[in-house]
């Protein structure tokens, strides 16, 4: 059972309240920020660059010219050493924009009682360490529907991030969440991060609005263990975590083949959704570590950017 | 309020009761409320439908396992109580005791009995009185009422009396005692005096009487007597009823002077029968040694009785006619009797006119020829009493012409002048064999060797009556041993003599064999009236109620009248009582007597059983009852809601069944029961199988915990240092574990201990005497000085020796083997380092190559006594640190290594004996010695 927090209204405001507050904006913030650099050390030890020729600033290698290619493009010191003539290339360095969505809706506030962290937690987690990475190798990251939704790139843009993604959530929030309709910027990258237990309509204009701007992306299901097994058994009335949706059940265990049915039937849909789009799905659980999660997260976004 | 054996304290309180049928309506009538729980995937149940549907009442079951919590509740708070004492009935309590023999095997329920009920009265501030009815009524004033606080105080002076109690007397003492009504408790021994009916009356008379009685009355024994070579003996029963065993034991001194039992049978009382007699079976040579038999259980003055005459060691003269010359043993005719005769009976040689003054039971004439008239006088009323008189035949004997004319009534048969002479140098036929002894005679039976020749003879003239007289005849049917009954007694002659003049009978194994038999069939003179009477006998030891011998005090000297015919009462008690040179038994039972229940007991008289259960409260075992069905009640409940299933809930529900059960098993432990150890057969295989150290329980509980943890030190410095590897040690309780299997026990003396049993006493006694040792300790560092009785535990130290056979004690000499057994040691310390340790006193020393050695024997000194605390000092922890500190600093260290060692050489000494005491090692240990 979720108890429902303290919301900011019923805590004391004036000075008081607002050094509190700092302090708490203030310490919640490295924790998370740490933690998404600790985990993203872990992967960018394993990948490296773009791993392609480009514009750049880091070498990547000597190629023979060909005809065709411009004689200032020629370098010479290598050129020097042999008949051949050869070209340096650099490695591709473009920036790339990166938009993010992670839902803040209540639902994903839940967490069940084994679980160490609710799936907004973790759905925060997994954006702050691949803004981390992205950030290193000088991409652009935007937060869809927060302060920082203006794509920017720079360790001032991660610190907005972190701070937006560790912040108390918003009073009025819905149950289920969807993306916000912010512009995208063409040819961009999109995560989104939510549990997709809500209307899947709600999507539409999103997906609509990328298609059109030629942006691809990747779907990122974060759902708590018992969301997925469905450990119930007796009388039960579930509710979801606003409480606006009630469901009576008599026997909740005979459900579980249903309930394991239908969301396996979700996971099609948004599957499916997502190759008409020429996006990507991962289904994660709370309970699995973030770094493959993040891993495969990082392969995706990178591939064909 | 009560029902059967049960009583309830508040019984308004099971009015409670009649609620359950209400409550079990409610509970039916709600069913359990559904959980609500947030679950964001709900968006995905909408428009499920419930395949299987959640029972909405309560299961029966799950309502019957609630009511039954509550009835056990409200029956718990009731206050219900087993086997409830009942009310007094105000007014004076008069206790009575039947207070004789028959009480002593329950004495100590009696007494519980007794204080029991004191208790009560005192609690309900009435006065009472505690009477035995073993003592003669006073002669004057009433019953002496008191307080029943003051009568606990002087329960401890009660004692059974080695007697029977007269009730008859007391029925007649209490009708006419002064007016005044009271409450009787009675406690009966069972068995019946004729006098018990006529007592109820009188009780009656004066108010309620309870006669409390033990489930089976006491056993006695009657005299013993010899019967087909075996000692027999007869156990009396009061009443017939069903088949009971019985073991009767056979007391007497061993070679060593030890009180020992030497024989004991078993048998059983068949249903109906109110007495059996029991054989005891033992060779001649232990029978006369036994001094008393007894129950093995239950012992008491009437389940002992003293042998006397009938089955002692028999006496026998010896009498020969012709003075033994010097140095002519060997043609000696007393020389081969006495040989024969002194492994089992007492030899007195005395001249014939003294022999009588011995009262001997059997007298041997080798070769006297004639017998003067005073003598004769002298000799046949002794033959009438139950005298046996054997002669030997010989020159003398034939020479002297006796019984040849005429018969002589002190010889069995005539005899023709002259004899024969067979197989000598000048005559025809060759020596005479025996032929095989006649059946039914007193030789039947015994093995005829083939190398036993008669050469010479005296004859018997061919008498009317001489083939009855003749107990053993030769091949030829020559009469060679004669008897003839006269009175209770009997003569028989030998034709042959006594040594080995005439045939080589005394020099075969058949000789030793006729004469025991014959010492057998002597049948002593026992207290016949004839015998007691006259003079005045004085009791030498007494019986106590419980069937000990005691040093007689304040008893006066008996009339033998009264000896022989009165039954045992406080002015004579039964014991053994001497006049001179003879000694008589006085047994609580008379030969012929026999054991009847009580009988002709009044209606109205109350009976019940003496060990009455104790009261006991059910509450805490009713709630604890209850608790546990509510644990079970939360199990089930979480179960059938389905709330069990997640990890979660089901550690709390597991969490507060445990704490309520935990709850029910605390209020319960109050009462619980102490398992009985059963793993005897285990512990027997552990021991046997191994080397095992083992301590003395004592009972408390910490200096156990010492003992172990100090032998399981020592255990493991063995195993560390030596070739000696110990399993754990182990404890031993002294009244029930087998030490036998132990080489070694280390007793920790404390001074609430009690000296162990006989039983116990006895196996100690085997232990230490079949190489055993064992360590006292009176972990007190001798303050008391050596040995001392000063301290507590000194003293229970004296108080357990004193049932133990332990030899002749000396402080550890300097050279004793205990100090070189495996490390050369001067003293022996142990957490104290100031007391002497005592050893087994060894024989005066020898001088070695200039040292004194000792020459000791093989045994190991079986007890060592010292005051150390020995155990403390080896004391490890289960981590291998020591336990409690000894000394200070590296000099405290050092005092404990010493310790060690120090049971190192003792468990070495124990294992390897005086091996290092063998002279091979003088020369090594000189040289480490240094000297």
């Amino acid at each position: 059972m979720i108890e429902p927090r303290l919301r900011g209204r019923e805590k004391p405001q004036g000075a008081i309240g607002l050094r509190r507050d700092a302090e708490k904006i203030a310490g919640a913030l490295p924790p998370l920020l740490a933690e998404a650099e600790f985990l993203a050390g872990n992967v960018a030890m394993g990948v490296h660059g773009r791993r392609r020729a480009g514009h750049g600033e880091n070498f990547w290698q000597y190629r023979q010219a060909v005809p065709g290619d411009a004689r200032s493009m020629v370098d010479w010191r290598r050129s020097g050493k042999s008949d051949l003539q050869f070209i340096r290339e650099m490695e591709w360095e473009a920036a790339q924009t990166v938009c993010f969505w992670v839902d803040g809706a209540q639902s994903m506030d839940f967490r069940s009682d084994p679980a160490a962290r609710s799936k907004r937690e973790r759905a925060a987690l997994l954006a702050l360490a691949l803004s981390v990475l992205l950030i290193k190798a000088g991409e652009r990251v935007a937060l869809m529907g927060s302060a920082a939704a203006q794509p920017r790139s720079g360790r001032a843009q991660l610190n907005r991030l972190a701070m937006e993604l560790g912040a108390e959530p918003a009073d009025e929030r819905p149950e289920y969440g969807a993306p916000p309709p912010d512009r995208m910027p063409k040819g961009a990258r999109a995560v989104f991060l939510s549990d997709f237990l809500g209307d899947p309509e709600a999507l539409t204009p999103a997906l609509a609005q990328a298609a059109d701007r030629g942006v691809q992306g990747v779907f990122v299901q974060v759902l708590d263990e018992s969301e997925e097994v469905f450990p119930f058994d007796g009388r039960v009335i579930f509710q979801s975590m606003g409480g606006g949706t009630e469901f009576e059940t008599q026997r909740a265990r005979a459900l579980r083949e249903a309930y394991v049915r239908r969301l396996a039937e979700r996971r099609a849909y948004l599957q499916d959704l997502a190759r008409r789009l020429g996006w990507r799905c991962l289904f994660h659980r709370t309970s699995q570590s973030p770094r493959a999660a993040l891993l495969w997260l990082y392969m995706a976004v990178g591939e064909r950017a | 309020m009560s029902i059967g054996p049960v009583a309830f304290l508040a019984p308004w309180l099971l009015l409670g009761l009649a609620a359950l049928p209400i409550l079990w309506w409610l509970l039916r009538a709600v069913p359990p409320a559904p959980a609500r729980r947030a679950f964001p995937g709900v968006r995905l149940l909408l428009g499920l439908d419930d395949p299987e549907r959640m029972p909405e009442r309560t299961p029966w079951w799950l309502l019957a396992l609630r009511m039954l919590a509550l009835a056990a509740a409200i029956i718990a708070f009731a206050g219900p109580v087993l086997n409830p004492r009942a009310e007094g009935r105000g007014g004076p309590l008069l206790v009575l005791l039947d207070g004789g023999w028959a009480d002593a095997p329950g004495w100590n329920a009696r007494m519980d009995r007794v204080a029991a009920a004191l208790e009560d009265a005192s609690r309900e501030g009435r006065t009472a009185a505690v009477l035995s009815l073993a003592a003669a009524p006073p002669a004057e004033g009433g019953i002496p009422w008191r307080a029943a606080s003051e009568w606990q105080g002087r329960l401890a002076g009660f004692a059974p009396q080695p007697w029977a109690p007269d009730r008859g007397a007391w029925a007649a003492w209490i009708a006419g005692a002064q007016a005044g009504d009271f409450e009787t408790l009675w406690l009966g021994d069972g068995i019946g005096d004729g006098g018990e009916g006529a007592l109820a009356e009188a009780l009656l008379a004066r108010g309620p009487v309870t006669l409390a009685r033990a489930g089976r009355s006491a056993l006695a024994l009657t005299p013993p007597w010899l019967e087909e070579g075996a000692l027999r003996v007869r156990a009396l029963r009061a009443g017939v009823a069903g088949a009971v065993p019985v073991g009767i034991l056979a007391i007497g001194p061993d070679p060593n002077g030890i009180e020992r039992v030497l024989g004991s049978a078993t048998a059983e009382f068949g249903a109906g029968a109110d007495s059996v007699d029991v054989p005891v079976a033992m060779p001649i040579e232990l029978r006369n040694r036994v001094m008393r038999l007894q129950l093995a259980e239950g012992a008491s003055a009437g389940g002992v009785v003293l042998a006397d005459d009938a089955v002692r060691r028999r006496k026998v003269g010896l009498v020969s006619g012709r003075a033994g010359g010097e140095g002519q043993d060997l043609v000696d005719p007393l020389h081969y009797l006495r040989k024969a005769l002194e492994p089992f009976a007492e030899v007195v040689e005395a001249p014939l006119g003294e022999m009588l003054n011995t009262a001997p039971d059997m007298l041997i004439l080798a070769d006297v020829g004639a017998i003067g008239e005073a003598e004769r006088a002298l000799l046949m009323p002794w033959i009438e009493a139950g005298g046996l008189l054997v002669r030997f035949a010989g020159p003398r004997l034939a020479a002297s012409g006796a019984g040849q004319l005429e018969p002589d009534p002190l010889l069995p048969v005539r005899l023709r002048a002259g004899g024969r002479s067979v197989g000598g140098a000048m005559s025809w036929g060759a020596p005479r064999k025996l032929r095989p002894f006649p059946e039914g005679g007193p030789f039947a039976g015994l093995p005829v060797p083939e190398d036993v020749d008669i050469s010479a003879q005296v004859v018997a003239q061919p008498d009317p009556d001489l083939p009855e007289r003749v107990m053993a005849s030769l091949e030829d049917g020559t009469p060679l041993v004669t008897g003839r009954a006269i009175g209770d007694g009997r003569l028989v002659l030998f034709h042959v003599t006594a040594n080995a003049d005439w045939s080589n009978l005394p020099l075969s194994g058949l000789f030793v064999q006729m004469l025991e038999r014959l010492a057998q069939s002597a049948g002593g003179l026992g207290p016949a009236p004839e015998a007691v009477e006259g003079g005045i006998w004085t009791p030498l030891q007494v019986m106590n109620g419980f069937g000990e011998l005691e040093t007689p005090s304040l008893v006066s000297g008996i009339e033998g009248a009264a000896l022989a015919e009165d039954r045992p009462s406080a002015e004579m008690p039964p014991g053994i009582y001497g006049s001179g040179e003879r000694r008589v038994a006085l047994n609580v039972m008379r030969r012929d007597d026999r054991l009847a229940p009580m009988a002709g007991l009044p209606d109205a008289l109350v009976q019940e059983a003496l060990d009455r259960p104790a009261e006991r409260r059910l509450g805490p075992w009713l709630l604890a009852l209850a608790l546990v069905l509510l644990a079970a009640d939360v199990l089930a409940t979480l179960r059938i809601s389905g709330r069990l299933g997640s990890g979660g809930a089901r550690a709390v529900a597991r969490g507060a069944a445990l704490v309520l059960l935990a709850a029910g098993l605390a209020g319960a432990a109050g009462t619980a029961a102490r398992a009985q150890d059963t793993s005897s057969e285990a512990a027997a295989l552990y021991a046997a199988n191994r080397t095992v150290l083992a301590y003395v329980k004592t009972g408390n509980s910490r200096v156990d915990a010492v003992s172990e943890a100090g032998l399981r030190g020592l255990s493991r410095a063995l195993f560390d240092r030596t070739a000696v590897e110990p399993a754990e040690p182990v404890g031993v309780d002294l009244e029930r574990d087998e030490i036998a299997l132990y080489p070694f026990l280390y007793w920790p003396v404390t001074e609430g201990q009690a000296a162990p049993s006989d039983a116990a006493a006895a196996r100690l006694n085997d232990f230490l005497r079949f190489g055993g040792m064992i360590l006292f300790d009176t972990r007190d560092a001798d303050l008391g000085g050596s040995l001392g009785g000063t301290t507590p535990n000194g003293r229970a130290l004296q108080r357990i020796a004193s049932r133990l056979d332990v030899p002749p004690l000396e402080p550890v000499p300097l050279d004793h083997v205990l100090t070189r057994t495996f490390y050369l040691l001067q003293d022996f310390p142990g957490r104290w380092d100031a007391s002497t340790v005592w050893v087994e006193a060894a024989p005066a020393a020898e001088e070695v190559e200039g040292m004194p050695f000792r020459n000791l024997n093989d045994g190991v000194t079986p007890v060592v006594i010292g005051g150390n605390d020995w155990a403390s000092a080896w004391a490890m922890q289960e981590n291998g640190q020591p336990m409690y500190p000894v000394g200070r600093g590296i000099a405290g260290e050092r005092q404990r290594e010493m310790a060690i060692r120090f049971g190192v050489n003792l468990i070495m000494h124990v294992m390897t004996g005086n091996y290092k005491s063998d002279q091979v090692h003088v020369p090594a240990l000189l040289d480490r010695l240094g000297q």
